[in-house]
């Protein structure tokens, strides 16, 4: 019997071809973002007021993935900005081969800022390096404050909290507080934005989060 | 729930590394998994039976040792002539 050490990622294929993608991002300093959130959290509708928001000719592109349907790319192409849909077709997340094959035939030259939404999941896609510069987490207030403590991985690792549909706070049980505690008993450091969609209110703070961030690789 | 892909990611490491060592039968596949890493182990190694069924790796066993914050790493193998 022989025991050979290999001290290796399991994923490390996928962290080859996200290290590639980081490369190329960072060499033409571009933010990429990876939305990470449960189902129906709100991350298209997030992504929808925040292209909404964006002057035409902003350098900025989406990619949407879903298990099945281009439901979320249609939504989000009426803005004018360059959208693709990754339909994973049963996977329950994005990994970095499939973003890069998304990329093809785009002229990464013309960007300054890519949103990539992730399948709805709180669990799969936090393991999965797709080359983005920070993660995003989105929870909306019809969830459980307590979601960090039971998916704490993409909590640990996200840079930001997304608290979203705060316009349903006065009809739903929902401590915010408990929350916000709740995120940084797993990830101290986390920034944390409350936001609405609805209403509107919070993605001020939201858009200039990302001006920040933009003006930071430039 | 993407215990399958990591099992698939398991075996397509372990192929790769077993390719190098003509002759030689896996054993036992060494992982180290953390708390964080959002991988039930179970699920893990049911996937992993799945997948090696039928296959020369089918003897193979995993070996998961608990790890702190999001490790998943391959640890080892353990190769009989």
């Amino acid at each position: 019997m022989e025991r050979v050490a290999l001290e290796r990622k399991v994923l490390s294929e996928n962290e080859r071809i996200a290290a590639g993608l980081r490369e190329r991002f960072a060499r033409r300093g571009i933010l990429v973002l990876n939305f990470i959130s449960s189902p129906g959290s709100g991350k298209t509708a997030l992504l929808e007021k925040t292209l909404e928001g964006f002057p035409a000719g902003t350098r900025v592109a989406v990619l949407t993935g879903d298990i099945q349907t281009d439901n979320d790319a249609i939504r989000l192409a009426k803005y004018g900005f360059p959208v693709r849909q990754i339909t994973t077709a049963g996977a329950c997340h994005l990994d970095a081969r499939m973003v890069e094959r998304a990329l093809e035939g785009w002229d990464l030259d013309q960007l300054d800022l890519l949103l990539i939404e992730n399948v709805g999941n709180l669990v799969c896609p936090t393991s999965y390096d797709l080359g983005e510069q920070a993660k995003i987490v989105v929870l909306s207030v019809t969830e459980g404050e307590d979601k960090p403590l039971k998916y704490p991985g993409i909590f640990h690792k996200a840079a930001l909290m997304i608290l979203n549909k705060i316009d349903l706070l006065p009809y739903v049980p929902f401590k915010i507080e408990l929350a916000r505690e709740c995120a940084r008993r797993v990830h101290p450091d986390i920034e944390i934005l409350e936001v609405s969609c609805t209403s509107g209110e919070g993605l001020e703070a939201w858009q200039a989060w990302l001006d920040q961030r933009r003006r930071a690789l430039r | 729930m993407h215990e399958m892909g990591i099992a698939s990611s398991v075996i397509e490491a372990v192929r790769a590394e077993a390719a190098r060592r003509p002759g030689a039968r896996v054993v036992k596949i060494g992982l180290r998994i953390g708390e964080l890493a959002g991988i039930d182990q179970a699920s893990l190694t049911f996937c992993f039976e799945v997948l090696v069924k039928d296959t020369d790796l089918e003897p193979a066993v995993l070996a998961i040792e608990d790890a702190t914050c999001d490790e998943l790493d391959l640890a080892y193998l353990e190769l009989e002539e």
